[in-house]
Parts: structure tokens; C-alpha cells; sequence
């Protein structure tokens, strides 16, 4: 739980998103409003659907605050289980640069 | 390890399991209720059964559903385990047991007999149950009555023991007409929304859409609005429901089967669509068909760019550590291929090692402990040797040299004794099955007996309990059948009309005991003698202390019983108990008190391996005689030496006469009588418990000697037990104390009738 | 990487048979013999996946499941019931233990693998 405030902050995810670690992406993301956050999903190996809500959730909170909440990086197995659970939403499936 | 090696594997486990079953039952039958005895033996017959329907023995699953059934009903307290009960429950497990070992080696088991049990097992189940159909989630134990007999084979083809219960989740043969096979594939609309349910007990939404996907072509909808906003969320919670179409040509029931283990914590609808307004409704994601990556969480090597940092690390970590992991299990896996016993052991030690258990154990195949024990004795017989040649070459004794073989002796002598404990097994399986026996002999000639074991756990070499097994079968029945009187004469006689056999193991000086006792009417003293008369045994005037008397039954061709019943009948007498005792190199004795029973001892060495020896000469050959047999040795002196008869000797000790056995003269060493003055005198127990002194010439020392069995080498001599190798590299044969004193008493009898008498 | 299975089953016979079939199918297999141990083992093997048989000595199945479920870092670890007895009740009861799914035996190799692959990433 880095950079709390000032500057853009930056959040790599865990290997396994299941339901052990939904609890704690939400705590990391709701200690990390205010500020632009980029997140890395590069390392994401498996991804539940409460994982996802958080992210979801994530998304709509930091729109709220208007900052800029994207995923930089996501690994393959990310994007294809966001694809899969139907979740499209542009913040969450990182364009390919 | 292949299926051939589990299914060994498995009918050993049978073997415990019935064990466990049978005690468990016993203990019922005495009384106790604790529920874990019941548990026990429900889970014994589980175990059957569910090993059974692995390996498809179908008849072994019938049967074992049926008493499991029954068992489950005294469980749940449903069914009060009487006397009459378990003496159905008894049965049953033998039953049990002939399906088991009918399974194994072939061979076919009473039907009518287990289809009556089967009868009577769903009786106990139905008949103690009449309010179970009110229960609204009732046992398989009501529905399982009305059920084909399951024994009968040809009426129920599969071993579904389930009561209609549709086990097998994806074989569904479609219902009935309705199995018109979508022609290239219909539309199907499904919602689902999981509770949080779902996601506590392990299922993952993520995963049912994936294998819903696999389906067919899917594209799916995420309905996000029950989600709330980040801070007031619960992470652990489930807010998203899904809208998914699929055209797929499997069935609506192919559909619900992927949602299986989730249905009861989902919503969950699916519906053949219109196809036409399937793609108005919702905006529909179509989901890639390429979700491969979802199967193989290690994938995705293209990410591995600018930072891997910590995930590489941890992932490292976790490779490394499931080396680790692997590696024990490949190494077990290498072992399997050896055997397959040895790889189970070292696989589930794999699993406890983390555990850090106390009190493993491992099974080893017996063969290689055999093979063990084979090389040990080698290693005695070598060590032995080198010990003689360095002595012999060296007369000086080098003290190193010496020490050192001294030492190697010792350690000899541990590694032999610790070998012989691995194979050193408790009599309680043999005992086990003796109850069986009783049961069933006592039910056929109508009598009522209880069998009391006592030391089942003393322990014996394994292949002194796999010989044992025989005799004692035999002399059980003979006790049930003439030993214990009926129950009328007994109640006549003032006694329990339920009689009791006793068996008993104990160890007492390096050999085990073995006795069987039992309370009945005890050998009638006069018609055995008279048998004997008879059959020209012993002479008409000959006079007998009761003791000789009851050790008549001994004798070859002796039977008391009136009419050669079906039971203790069978052409076997007593005569080849005893045989069989000796050839183990054991003794058995009797004692009998008229009214109150009889009680048969036997005792026997506690291997067949090795045997504690006193090396002695006669006439110029190097004998064996196993030290357990002598009371003490002496040099006798002339005035002690009578003779008797035409060439009977006695001697005479402290203040008693007994018999002198020429050894030489037994064996046919020599044609005459060696003079006992220049010989030692072994006084010997022999089996009737009175005491012979064998003469030999001169005793050598003792020794611990390696037993090769004589009849598997060269064949049976009598008077001889077994042989051994010294560490001279000699031969030397072990006597069989009781065969020579027998040999002894034989010539003299029959002549000398008046022997008999001096007694 | 390989996935790891616990497989927790008081046969000997039942626990070879997983063991050469999760093998075969090139998983890794960790086995403990009943509950007790197999919450034992749990600690530090870390499954993907455990299967557990009901009726066993020491801890049956349902109280195995209960004390998986209540392990903070393991609670979320699929757990399938291996069981003969298919009828709701039993069925109920582990569930509500918190099983995930279920293998009816007799055992069945391809219906024990794909039971595994459906509640396993």
C-alpha cells in the first residue's frame, strides 16, 4: 500500500485473483482514491469475479473523482477472463500499445 | 502401478476391513455402544462396497449396500443392535467375506444363503423402520427393500446402488422422445446470478463460464447495476449476474449439467430463445473461442517484459517449491514401478511427512522381507564361518581382530533379531477367523458357544501364524463339537447352557503359547481307554495315570467321537494336529477335568528361521538339538544306569527313574547300545510332559543355527527336524526331540507293554 | 506448473486408485488418510484443488470441510466430495459444509478428472 496521495499512484496485481484476495485489491484500491492510478496486470495468472468487481468498482469510483484509473498492462489470461465474464469496459482491457 | 496391483492392494484392505468388522460386531455383541465401534463397522462395509464398485464386483457391491444399509440404521439409532441383530450382522460379515475371497479367487459363494441374509438384513432395515416414510429426507435404508434382490446378478445389471438417484452428472441419455438433437445447434438464453454461496464454497463464476462457453458460441451480457460503490462494497459479496446466448448443439440439460455444483446458490434460468430476438435484447459480448489460456495458469511468456520483479520471484519460488514437491512424488513414483505395495507406503508418507505423524507405518511386500531374512541368515552362517577360520588360522588371537569379530557377532545377532521382528505379526487375525468357526459349527450342530480370545496381540513369526491356522481350525471344532456339551445337558449338569472356548496366546520363554480351553463335559476317561483297548493301542491291563490317558487322543487312528460327525469328522484326528504342531517344531499337550472341560496346550518356537541349538556328536556326526527341549544336561555315572527289559535303560535323578533314549540307536547311527557313562545325558521335556534323557556322546557348545528346511532340500528323514550349516561349513541336521522320544517310546511299546506301567 | 491435488481418503484402496489416476492425468497428489491429517497436510501444500472422501475415522469429511472453510488462507480451495452415497441428504450436508462439487463413486477416472478441471483455473 504505497503512494497514498500525490502524484499518479500505481498498483500491480497478485498472480491469483480469488476470493482470498479480493478483500485485500479492495483495500489497496480504496486507500489509493484521489489520485490517478495505473495498474499493472501484467503478472494476473487467474481472475474470480470478485476480483473483478472490485477492478469494476474501482472504475466507477475513480470516474467519480474524475481520475484516470487504467489498466496498463494486462497479461493474457486478464484479458480473456474479463472477455469471458463480459466485462469490456475500456479502463479494465488494456489496449495494446 | 497398475490396476491389477490396486485391486491386490484392495483385497488386503478387505482382509483388515473385515477384521474390523467382525471385532466391531463382537464388541457390539458384548455390549458395548460406543458410536465409534459403530461407525467402524459401518465404514468397514462402506469401504468394501466402495472399493468394489471401483473394480466392478458387482455382487460384492449388492451385498455390501444391502448390510451397509442395515448398519446405517444402527447408526442413526433407527435399529437397536440386539443379540438377534448381530447374530444376523455376524453372518452377514461372513457372507461378506466369502463374496470377498470369491472375488479374488474365483469360485462361487452360497446364494441361498447369502440371498437369505439379504432378506433378513433389509427386514432389520424395513421392519424396525415402519415410520420412516414420514421422515422427509429418509435413509436408503426404507428404499433399498423394495429393490430387486441385488444379489440376484441377472436382475440388476449395474451396481447403481443408489436408489434412482442419477449419479453419473454427464451421461444424460436425453428424457424419453424430446431427445431431437438441435440440428446445427439451437439458441439458448441463460441467466445467471450466483449468491455469495457460490463463491464461499469454491465454485468460481469465472469457471462455469468457461466450461458454458465450450458449449458453443456464446456472447454474454455482465448485468454490473447491483454493484455498489467501491467504498460501501463488500469484496466478498456477489453483485454481478450474467445474460448469456448460446447456440450450442447440445441439450438444455447439457446446459444445466455445467452449473451442477453451483444450483443451489445461483439463480439460474435457461430457455430455448427465438432466435430472432436474441440479439435485440442486450448488448452481447461475444467471447473469444480461444480459452486456452484460462485452462494453463503459467502461460502468458509474453508479458514477462520490463518488470517482473516480485510476481517472477514469487512465481520462481512456487516452481522451485512444487520441485521440491515433485520430486518426492517422482521419486515415489519410481519406487511404484518396483512395487507397488511399497510406492503406496511412500506416497501417503510423502503426504505425512509434512504432517510430521508419529507412528507410520509402511507395508513392504513379504517377498522382500523373506528375501531379507534369507540373506541375514547367510550373514550368520558367514559370520559364523569367518569366525571359525580366523580362529583356527590364527591361533595367537590378534585382540583386534578378535574384538572386531565379536562385535560383528553382536551386530549379527541384532540385525537378525530386528529382521525377525519385521515379519513378526500379532496371532489376532488367525484368532479373528476362529470365531467364525465357532459360529458356524456351533450353529450347525445346535449349540450355543462363546468364543473369549486373550492375547491376540502377542506376536509370532508369519510363517508360524500361516501354519498355525490349520490345527487350531481343527482343534476349535472339535471343541465345539465334542467338548462343550449341549445345552440341555448342560443345564442338566448345572452349568451356563451357553458354553464358553477360551483361546489364549502368550509368550513364555522364547516360545509362544497357545491355549485353548473349554468348559465342557472334559475327556471321559474311561471310553478313551477303552478305545485304546481297542484299537490295540495300549494293552488291556496296561495302567495309565490320566494324564497318559487323556494324551491317548493323540495317537493316530483315535477317534472318540460316536459317530463320525460332518463336523470334527473328516478323516482328521487329533494324531495330525499333533503332527502338524511338531512339524513346527512345536509341542501339544492336554488336560482335561471331567465336568469341568479341557484345555489343549500348545507351544511353538517363535520363528521358523532360527532356532537356539545345543551342537552335540553321536556317533562321530554333529546333531542339533534345540535348546527350548532341554531341562538341563548331565554326565550320568554308572550307578545311576538300570537296565530294563531286554535293552530299556533308565536313569536315575535325584530321586526319579526315566527312560533313556539312545540317540544313535534311534537315528540308526550305530547298531549298538553306546554306554551312557562316556556319553552326556540331555534330560528332554517331551510332549506329555514327562522327562527322557537322550544320550549323546559329546556336547559341543551352543549356538544360534539358521533352520533350512530338510524336506524342501532332500526330503523328510524321521527323527530329524530340520538342518543347518555350521560355521564349519558342515551340515548338520537338527533333531526333533519329540519325534525320537516317541520313536524310542514306539519300540518299546508295543513289545514292552509294561513300560507303560513304570510311567 | 502442475496442479497440486489433496486428496484426503481412509482406503488404501480408494487412495491408490487417485493417486495413479492424478498421476496419469499429470497432476501432483499429496494424500492424508482422514480429516485430522488432512488439515494437517493443507498447512503448507497449498492445493488447487482437494478431494476428500465423507466417511473416515478421526474427522469425516463434513468436519474437514468445515475446518477448510474456516482457514483463512485455504478457504477458498475447491473441495469435491468423493462419496458412494449419492442421495440429497448426504449430499446437502456437505454441501452446506461447503463443499464445491461432488464425484459419486463407483470411481471413475475420466469422471474425477473432469470434475477436477470444471472447479480448477
Amino acid at each position: 500500500m504505497a503512494a497514498k496521495k500525490a502524484g499518479p499512484g500505481s498498483l500491480k496485481l497478485a498472480a491469483v485473483l480469488d476470493l482470498n484476495e479480493a478483500s485485500n485489491l479492495h483495500g489497496k484500491l480504496v486507500s489509493m482514491r484521489g489520485s490517478d492510478l495505473k495498474i499493472d496486470a501484467s503478472g494476473v495468472e487467474r481472475v474470480g469475479v470478485q476480483c473483478a468487481q472490485v477492478l469494476v468498482a474501482g472504475v466507477k469510483a475513480w470516474e467519480d473523482d474524475k481520475k484516470t484509473f487504467l489498466v496498463e498492462k494486462a497479461s493474457d489470461a486478464f484479458q480473456k477472463t474479463m472477455q469471458l465474464i463480459g466485462i469490456n469496459h475500456e479502463n479494465l482491457v488494456a489496449k495494446e500499445i | 502401478m497398475d490396476m491389477n496391483e490396486i485391486k491386490e492392494i484392495f483385497f488386503q484392505e478387505c482382509e483388515e476391513q473385515l477384521a474390523e468388522l467382525e471385532s466391531g460386531l463382537l464388541k457390539l455383541n458384548d455390549g458395548d455402544r460406543d458410536p465409534e465401534t459403530v461407525n467402524a463397522v459401518f465404514r468397514a462395509v462402506h469401504s468394501i462396497k466402495g472399493g468394489a464398485g471401483a473394480f466392478g464386483l458387482d455382487d460384492l457391491v449388492s451385498f455390501a449396500h444391502v448390510f451397509e444399509t442395515t448398519l446405517d440404521c444402527v447408526r442413526s439409532n433407527k435399529l437397536e443392535p440386539t443379540p438377534d441383530v448381530l447374530k444376523v450382522m455376524l453372518k452377514s460379515a461372513d457372507v461378506l467375506a466369502d463374496l470377498v475371497s470369491a472375488s479374488r479367487d474365483g469360485g462361487g459363494v452360497d446364494e441361498s444363503r447369502s440371498r437369505g441374509l439379504v432378506k433378513e438384513l433389509e427386514a432389520l432395515a424395513h421392519g424396525e423402520l415402519p415410520s420412516s416414510s414420514a421422515h422427509e429426507a429418509p435413509k436408503p435404508a426404507p428404499k433399498a427393500a423394495p429393490a430387486p434382490a441385488p444379489v440376484a446378478k441377472a436382475e440388476t445389471p449395474k451396481p447403481t446402488d443408489d436408489s434412482g438417484f442419477q449419479p453419473i452428472p454427464f451421461s444424460f441419455d436425453g428424457f424419453g422422445e424430446d431427445e431431437e438433437p438441435a440440428i446445427e445447434g439451437s439458441v439458448y438464453e441463460v441467466s445467471f446470478k450466483p449468491r455469495r454461496e457460490l463463491y464461499s464454497k469454491g465454485n468460481e463464476a469465472a469457471l462455469l463460464l468457461r466450461d458454458l462457453s465450450r458449449l458453443g458460441e456464446m456472447s454474454i451480457n455482465c448485468d454490473t447495476d447491483a454493484l455498489p460503490p467501491l467504498d460501501k462494497m463488500d469484496p466478498e459479496a456477489s453483485y454481478f449476474g450474467w445474460k448469456i446466448s448460446i447456440r450450442t448443439t447440445k441439450s438444455e440439460d447439457d446446459i444445466r449439467a455445467v452449473f451442477e455444483f453451483a444450483e443451489w446458490d445461483c439463480d439460474l434460468e435457461v430457455k430455448l430463445a427465438e432466435e430472432a430476438s436474441s440479439d435485440e435484447e442486450l448488448p452481447m459480448v461475444p467471447v473469444p473461442f480461444d480459452l486456452s489460456i484460462l485452462d494453463d495458469s503459467s502461460g502468458g511468456e509474453e508479458e514477462k517484459g520490463a518488470e517482473q520483479g516480485v510476481s517472477e520471484e514469487t512465481v520462481a519460488a512456487a516452481v522451485s517449491a512444487a520441485e521440491t514437491a515433485s520430486n518426492v512424488s517422482r521419486a515415489a513414483r519410481a519406487v511404484e514401478k518396483k512395487e507397488s505395495a511399497a510406492a503406496a507406503a511412500a506416497a501417503q508418507n510423502n503426504a505425512a511427512a509434512a504432517a510430521a505423524a508419529a507412528g507410520q507405518t509402511i507395508r513392504v511386500d513379504l517377498d522382500r522381507v523373506d528375501r531379507l531374512i534369507n540373506l541375514v541368515g547367510e550373514l550368520v552362517i558367514n559370520q559364523a564361518m569367518l569366525s571359525q577360520s580366523v580362529i583356527e588360522n590364527d591361533a595367537t588371537g590378534t585382540s583386534a581382530v578378535n574384538m572386531g569379530l565379536e562385535e560383528l557377532q553382536q551386530l549379527t545377532r541384532e540385525i537378525q533379531d530386528s529382521v525377525m521382528a519385521i515379519r513378526a505379526q500379532p496371532v489376532k487375525p488367525v484368532f479373528q477367523r476362529m470365531s467364525r468357526i465357532v459360529r458356524e459349527v456351533a450353529d450347525m450342530v445346535g449349540k450355543s458357544i462363546r468364543l473369549v480370545t486373550e492375547g491376540e496381540n502377542t506376536e509370532v513369526d508369519k510363517t508360524v501364524i500361516d501354519k498355525i491356522a490349520e490345527p487350531l481350525t481343527h482343534m476349535i471344532r472339535n471343541a465345539v463339537d465334542h467338548g462343550i456339551e449341549s445345552p440341555e445337558k448342560r443345564e442338566a449338569a448345572g452349568k451356563d447352557p451357553e458354553g464358553t472356548i477360551k483361546l489364549t496366546a502368550k509368550h513364555r520363554s522364547g516360545r509362544i503359547l497357545i491355549e485353548l480351553a473349554d468348559d465342557g463335559a472334559g475327556i471321559n476317561r474311561e471310553r478313551v481307554r477303552q478305545k485304546a483297548i481297542d484299537n490295540d493301542i495300549i494293552a488291556a491291563d496296561a495302567n495309565l495315570s490320566d494324564d497318559e490317558i487323556d494324551n491317548l487322543i493323540f495317537m493316530a487312528g483315535f477317534s472318540t467321537a460316536d459317530k463320525i460327525s460332518d463336523i470334527s469328522g473328516r478323516g482328521v484326528g487329533m494324531d495330525v494336529v499333533k503332527r502338524s504342531i511338531q512339524a513346527l517344531g512345536g509341542r501339544i499337550s492336554i488336560s482335561s477335568r471331567p465336568g469341568y472341560g479341557s484345555t489343549f496346550t500348545m507351544s511353538l518356537p517363535l520363528t521358523l528361521a532360527v532356532l537356539d541349538g545345543m551342537v552335540v556328536t553321536v556317533a562321530g556326526q554333529t546333531l542339533v538339538v534345540p535348546l527350548t527341549a532341554i531341562v538341563e544336561t548331565l554326565q550320568p555315572e554308572a550307578a545311576a544306569i538300570h537296565s530294563f527289559g531286554a535293552n530299556q535303560r533308565l536313569i536315575s535323578i535325584r530321586n526319579s527313574f526315566c527312560p533313556l533314549v539312545d540317540v544313535g540307536r534311534v537315528l540308526n547311527y550305530r547298531a549298538t547300545q553306546a554306554n551312557p557313562v562316556e556319553g552326556v545325558a540331555l534330560l528332554v521335556e517331551s510332549e506329555g510332559g514327562g522327562q527322557r534323557a537322550l544320550m549323546v556322546d559329546a556336547i559341543q557348545g551352543q549356538r544360534q543355527v539358521v533352520i533350512k528346511s530338510l524336506e524342501a532340500n532332500y526330503t523328510h528323514v524321521p527323527g530329524i527336524a530340520a538342518a543347518t550349516i555350521l560355521g564349519d561349513g558342515r551340515v548338520a541336521l537338527i533333531l526333533d526331540v519329540d519325534a525320537v522320544v516317541a520313536a524310542s517310546r514306539g519300540q518299546s511299546m508295543k513289545p514292552e507293554m509294561s513300560l507303560a506301567a513304570t510311567g | 506448473m502442475k496442479k497440486k491435488v489433496l486428496t484426503v481418503d481412509d482406503s488404501r484402496t480408494i487412495r491408490n486408485m487417485l493417486l495413479v489416476t492424478l498421476n496419469n492425468a499429470g497432476f501432483e497428489t499429496i494424500q492424508a488418510e482422514d480429516g485430522v491429517e488432512g488439515l494437517e497436510v493443507l498447512e503448507g501444500c497449498n492445493p488447487d484443488v482437494i478431494v476428500t472422501d465423507i466417511n473416515m475415522p478421526r474427522l469425516d469429511g463434513f468436519g474437514f470441510i468445515e475446518g477448510v472453510r474456516r482457514n483463512e488462507k485455504y478457504r477458498a480451495v475447491p473441495i469435491l466430495v468423493l462419496t458412494t452415497e449419492s442421495d440429497a441428504e448426504k449430499k446437502n450436508r456437505a454441501r452446506q459444509a461447503g463443499a464445491t462439487g461432488w464425484i459419486v463413486k463407483p470411481f471413475d477416472p475420466a469422471k474425477l478428472i473432469d470434475a477436477i478441471e470444471r472447479v480448477t483455473a
